[in-house]
């Protein structure tokens, strides 16, 4: 990769930490005989720290930083204990199952299991069709396993119902670049950030979500850069930023078209490469015409005059940057809300260039790799499209089927859960997803998911929806196994396997190879190792969108990680894909999408007058069956909060009841000023009766089909006692782990959002 | 001042040996060269008490241990602390069976067996205990304590073998807990950082050295008939005289310095219940007793350390006072 | 004078807690963790600070001179280490006696924890395990001269003002240039 110019070191790195490559510093001594050092990525979220794994005796016994290109040794609190999943005692070591729908699990065989499955998969595609077995994949899996779910799809069930959980993370994003860029990919790589002059983020708390990533933030701004965060709260990231845009829920598109008003108006444009890069600038212009900062100010709640001042910053800057994150995407318009993001920035050219920069921030660990490769309903490997007859045919080809017999494009996860209470759906095998707390109205999903007449879900802790199932599989967490996950970046990292399987876990892809290899389709998926599986994989993007016929595990171990696309063996990558403004539509030219505003699906009104709005604390990772388990980080953050304005009238720690359309939970108060006097906030790791899933509307986006979470309507009342946090589920019979440093049910809210100092015991 | 202390304890320890031998009528001479190594090791840990009780925390403490000691007032509302403490702290170490149970095993075997060793070898080295024969040849023993005849015993019996082997006894059961301790010392990532050979490695050794010589003196006496005996007697009693001489100087210390945190413990809780606890002058919440955190100010006034005052104020509300001052005084925000 | 050390600068740090759950990673006290996380602003902002030893110089560690048992050591390198296992009685002196509440203690255990700068890494040359993992370098490893040409504009301080006392350390607390005179204690 001899010919990416962006600085590779980033600030606080200097000789003294001079560790790198395949060791740790040469002068660590402390690692006692037998121990060993297994280079790998982090297990949770889109930045794929590096990190080591010290071995020893076949168990993993701790981490150790690793100078990998990404995070340069840099952890977050996640990422330290992640190893501590894998001996975890809450492990599932066998199959379980239930014999009647509301019977109790127990403990099973691996070919009893299997048996069961493929009867009941043969069973419900012979009477009702074959759609009505679905599939749910999710993004945190290798990008060889989520290649996988795709196929067994389309291949072994030839079901069009497959979707996965990234349709709550990524897709407005992925499908607002598409239109925009005709790519779904991040602009430049986070090192290009050193060089940027300004930089706004939006709707995202990169400081609870992202830890490792604020190092190119700070050391944009240490040299200098301005910072705008937009934001209803004040995060840890927005306290220090020269601007905190604390707008209103839901009016994200009325603020980044005021800023493009004012850009238009003051002349801040950049007409040049609107012209030469560009098409449908004239409607985007029209219609910024109309939102004036004083509007905008209206709508957003915010000063006319901060508007005004953020424009100029942007507009005045020679290199700037915009990242943004859920807060932006996970709305009705969420895709608009994007594409007005990205108006701007096509807007004044600020694109594709050292510090010029534009990007999501990935949320899963493998959001981007787990979206390329057909695991997505209407997409098939390397991006390609499921409608399109000639991509259909390529693939059919690789797969060595016929075009015909591939199935068309299915619905979405939440559409999905929908299809199952009218049973339309009446199988699912789910893997890699925890639903009953990641989508939004949980009454809504239970009643899905009690509407099947059978359901397997696969997982290594039993995660609140697989204690529904019929038929739990054990499998293997990240340590376990190999395979490539792509970063926020489009940068192609490698897991690589530290220690063998506990009790009988089975990795997801050998779940899938066997299943299919029952159903009759063996010969199709006659993998034993996941190199195998990358191979067919990269044949079979080749030539697509999401390329990585040119990704190895040789190569990406000998970088810092391959950006895609990467077309050949001898190609470096391209960390850049819009460098010297060149698109990926065929004529070469980004699009501007004119976007109005419009209210979410639930404005406040009389009964309930304030915005709930949902997000993320440091410590636990999306449904939390990850975290809820590891004391460190429960002792961080044992609970559940609500975060309400002193305005409204409480004290910390206080019950407060929050309330919408489709339930009510009681939580403690964290009272901060932090916060918009007309938001609250609840943060949507934890499960049953305290999920903030009790609460979310499930409104989708009419084009990417992400759910509202980020904004409905709702009141708060004094509530009698906060609700207690439920025990994760265990099979019969037993019981979680839990050392007595971290107790259950603290009823107290954290003193920051980021959880409770070290000092509250 | 402290050599003076040292030397008149020297000169206290020989003077004992000479009385309670009945001026060395049953002083073993044998054994001379133990009895000088202890009028040695008094002089050093005298020496070594002294230095450390002159420093203000150190005498503050010894005062008010010995106060809470001999307090009358003490005795009547907690009759039961010290022999409790005693036993507790002192002998069963429960405190260290928090730090980890195999600790605690492996220090509870060492420090039995040594208290077993201790109460056996030093009387019998200066003369205050020996065995005499009822007989020529056995097997009917007399024990003489201090020159006065007590108890008799049949050396056959199970009894008697114990008293023979008391020793040997000992040795076993401080082997077994060195074993643990040096195993921890080479494979135990928590003991290997920032281990020292002299501190750490060598009482180890010491106590490893003086009871394997000790092992094979009885097994030379009872299978190799009595050879190298006077070799492995020179060598066990070179150990022995090393490691003694060693106590006042490195981790053996705490052997010594440990009786006086009884006083402290003992200060600590009557302080609390006389006259109560100090609220953290910020958030109010309980800090230490009372008494606690006047003397400490006082050492620290004694220490010139100009801050003394703070030690009303917890520690989390020092760091937020801290960090608050820092927010308001240094800089608010990222510059 | 300050040599290579640890530099902590509260206005970087985003409370993350990257650098409690590294401490408690450390082989020699595993499952504990020596540093303290505060969130100094609680009810306003989401501001937090990190607290580690400052290793004070002047004088020189004020916890271990009130301690009864001489159960602190200060190494030649001036690494204020944690107590002695075998000597510290647990008697709470040096936690409060502490200016900037560093040493903690453990009450079954009667033992006294405290930040030791990460011996077993520093000792070898590696930084210390929570300036190594954090995020933003609030907790930052390195020289002043290295600090001074990541941050232009920034300078360490390493005198803290308690009252009328002031207390020199070998860790420093990074400040703007403008910023004049000792660091606050918050006494």
């Amino acid at each position: 990769m001899s010919d990416i110019s962006y600085p590779v070191v980033a600030p606080g790195v200097g000789d003294f930490r001079g560790a790198g490559g395949a060791e740790p510093a040469a002068q660590w001594k402390a690692t006692a005989a037998g121990e060993r050092l297994v280079p790998t990525h982090c297990s949770f979220c889109g930045v794929q720290c590096g990190m080591y794994l010290r071995v020893m005796d076949g168990r993993v016994i701790g981490v150790e930083p690793r100078n990998h290109d990404i995070n340069k040794l840099r952890l977050c609190p996640k990422g330290v204990v992640a190893y501590q999943q894998v001996h975890h005692p809450d492990r599932l070591l066998s199959p379980l199952m239930r014999d009647t729908r509301d019977g109790p699990l127990h403990l099973v065989s691996w070919e009893a299991a299997l048996e069961r499955i493929v009867s009941e998969i043969r069973r419900i595609q012979s009477t009702y069709g074959r759609d009505a077995f679905g599939v749910l994949g999710g993004a945190s899996m290798t990008t060889e396993k989520t290649y996988l779910m795709g196929k067994f799809a389309r291949v072994a069930l030839r079901t069009r119902h497959i979707d996965y959980n990234g349709r709550l993370c990524m897709v407005s994003a992925a499908a607002a670049n598409k239109k925009a860029f005709g790519i779904d990919r991040a602009g430049n790589p986070w090192a290009d950030l050193l060089e940027t002059e300004m930089i706004i983020v939006a709707g995202t708390n990169i400081a609870e979500c992202f830890p490792v990533a604020m190092q190119y933030f700070w050391g944009a701004r240490d040299r200098g850069a301005k910072l705008v965060v937009v934001d209803p709260r004040e995060t840890a990231m927005a306290r220090t930023a020269d601007e905190h845009v604390a707008l209103r829920p839901g009016t994200d598109a009325a603020f980044y078209n005021g800023m493009l008003h004012v850009i238009a108006r003051d002349g801040l444009t950049d007409e040049r490469f609107i012209a030469e890069h560009t098409v449908g600038w004239e409607a985007v212009r029209d219609t910024v015409a109309a939102y004036t900062p004083e509007r905008v100010g209206e709508i957003c709640g915010l000063d006319p005059r901060q508007i005004e001042r953020v424009a100029h910053l942007w507009g005045r800057a020679r290199r700037c940057w915009a990242a943004h994150g859920r807060g932006l995407e996970q709305h009705l318009q969420g895709v608009e809300n994007v594409l007005s993001c990205i108006n701007v920035t096509l807007a004044t050219g600020q694109i594709g260039r050292p510090g010029a920069g534009y990007g999501t921030l990935t949320g899963q660990g493998n959001g981007q790799g787990g979206r390329e490769h057909g695991q997505k309903s209407d997409m098939l490997p390397g991006g390609r499209d499921l409608s399109n007859p000639e991509h259909r045919a390529y693939v059919a080809g690789v797969w060595g089927v016929e075009e015909a017999d591939l199935p068309p494009k299915g619905t979405s996860m939440h559409e999905m859960v929908r299809q199952m209470a009218d049973g339309e759906i009446r199988g699912l095998l789910g893997m890699c997803n925890n639903p009953f707390v990641s989508l939004p109205n949980q009454a809504v999903v239970r009643a899905g998911y009690d509407a099947l007449e059978f359901h397997v879900q696969s997982d290594f802790f039993l995660s609140e929806t697989a204690a529904r199932a019929d038929v739990v599989l054990p499998s293997t967490v990240w340590a376990e196994d190999e395979g490539l996950t792509t970063n926020g970046e489009g940068r192609v990292v490698k897991h690589n396997k530290a220690v063998e399987p506990p009790g009988e876990a089975r990795t997801d892809w050998e779940i899938l190879c066997e299943l299919a290899r029952r159903l009759g389709s063996g010969d199709k998926f006659p993998f034993t190792r996941p190199v195998e599986i990358l191979d067919e994989l990269r044949v079979a993007s080749k030539g697509g969108l999401a390329d990585y016929y040119g990704i190895t595990y040789e190569k990406v171990e000998a970088t810092g990680g391959v950006f895609w696309p990467c077309p050949t063996l001898d190609h470096p990558g391209t960390p850049r894909p819009f460098e010297g403004g060149r698109f990926y539509h065929p004529d070469g030219k980004a699009r501007f999408v004119a976007v109005e505003w419009r209210p979410p699906a639930e404005p406040p009104d009389e009964a309930f007058p304030l915005r709930l709005t949902t997000g993320r604390t440091v410590a636990h990772f999306l449904s939390g069956n990850q975290t809820r388990r590891l004391p460190g980080l429960v002792e961080q953050t044992p609970r559940p909060w609500v975060e309400v304005h002193p305005s409204l009238g409480f004290a910390d720690g206080d019950p407060v009841r929050v309330v919408t359309r489709r339930g009510a939970v009681t939580y403690p108060a964290l009272v901060t000023e932090a916060i918009r006097p007309d938001t609250v906030f609840v943060p949507y790791h934890w499960a049953g009766a305290i999920a903030a899933n009790v609460l979310t509307i499930d409104a989708l986006d009419p084009i990417s089909k992400m759910p509202e979470f980020k904004v409905c309507a709702c009141r708060v009342e004094r509530g009698q006692a906060v609700d207690p946090v439920p025990e994760p589920p265990m099979p019969p019979g037993e019981h979680p782990y839990r050392p007595e440093t971290t107790p259950l049910g603290d009823p107290r809210s954290p003193t920051s959002p980021q959880g409770r100092g070290t000092a509250e015991s | 001042m402290p050599s003076v202390a040292g030397g008149i304890a020297a000169v206290a320890v020989a003077l004992a040996i000479y009385a309670g031998s009945r001026g060395l009528r049953y002083f073993d001479a044998a054994l001379v060269g133990y009895a000088t190594a202890t009028v040695f090791l008094a002089f050093g840990v005298t020496y070594r008490y002294a230095v450390w009780v002159s420093a203000p925390a150190a005498r503050r403490y010894l005062l008010r241990g010995w106060q809470a000691f001999f307090s009358w007032r003490n005795f009547r509302s907690l009759p039961t602390a010290v022999p409790r403490s005693v036993l507790g702290y002192l002998g069963f170490q429960t405190f260290l069976r928090a730090r980890g149970r195999g600790r605690w095993i492996a220090h509870q075997l060492v420090f039995w067996g040594v208290v077993l060793a201790t109460l056996i070898t030093f009387p019998l080295t200066f003369g205050w205990l020996a065995f005499f024969s009822d007989t020529a040849s056995g097997p009917g023993y007399t024990i003489y304590v201090l020159g006065f005849r007590t108890v008799s015993f049949d050396a056959l019996s199970l009894v008697g073998w114990m008293v023979f082997h008391g020793l040997d006894i000992a040795a076993v059961l401080v082997l077994a807990g060195c074993g643990w301790f040096l195993w921890r010392r080479f494979r135990h990532r928590e003991a290997t950082t920032g281990q020292r050979f002299g501190y750490d490695f060598f009482p180890l050794i010491g106590l490893v050295a003086i009871s394997v010589t000790g092992l094979l003196l009885t097994f030379s006496s009872w299978l190799l008939e009595g050879r190298s005996y006077d070799f492995l007697a020179i060598a066990h009693m070179a150990t022995v005289v090393l490691t003694l001489v060693f106590i006042p100087f490195g981790k053996f210390f705490h052997v010594i310095q440990r009786p006086a945190s009884v006083g402290v413990e003992i200060y600590k809780r009557a302080a609390l219940e006389r006259d109560g606890v100090f609220p953290c002058r910020r958030c109010g919440e309980p800090l230490e007793a009372k008494a606690f955190v006047s003397d400490l100010k006082q050492t620290m006034d004694e220490l010139e350390l100009g801050f003394s005052e703070w030690a009303e104020t917890c520690p989390r509300c020092k760091r937020v006072l801290r960090g608050q001052a820092y927010l308001d005084t240094v800089k608010r925000g990222f510059r | 004078m300050m040599g290579t050390t640890l530099f902590i600068d509260p206005g970087r740090c985003i409370g993350c807690q990257a650098c409690v759950a590294a401490c408690r990673e450390c082989d020699s006290h595993r499952g504990k963790s020596m540093i303290h996380l505060d969130y100094i602003d609680a009810g306003r902002t989401a501001a937090a600070m990190p607290t580690v030893c400052m290793h004070c110089e002047d004088p020189v560690a004020p916890c271990a001179e009130v301690c009864p048992a001489d159960a602190i050591l200060v190494t030649a390198d001036g690494v204020v280490q944690e107590a002695a296992k075998e000597r510290c009685i647990g008697c709470g002196n040096c936690v409060d006696a502490c200016p900037f509440g560093v040493p903690k203690l453990d009450v079954a255990e009667m033992l006294q924890y405290k930040c030791n700068l990460c011996y077993d890494r520093t000792s070898v040359g590696l930084a210390p395990m929570c300036a190594t993992v954090c995020p933003t370098s609030a907790i930052f490893y390195g020289s002043i001269e290295e600090l001074e040409a990541d941050r232009p504009g920034a300078q360490a301080i390493d005198v803290f003002r308690f009252g009328s006392a002031e207390v020199r350390t070998g860790c420093a607390v990074v400040a703007p240039d403008s910023f004049t005179g000792p660091a606050p204690g918050g006494m």
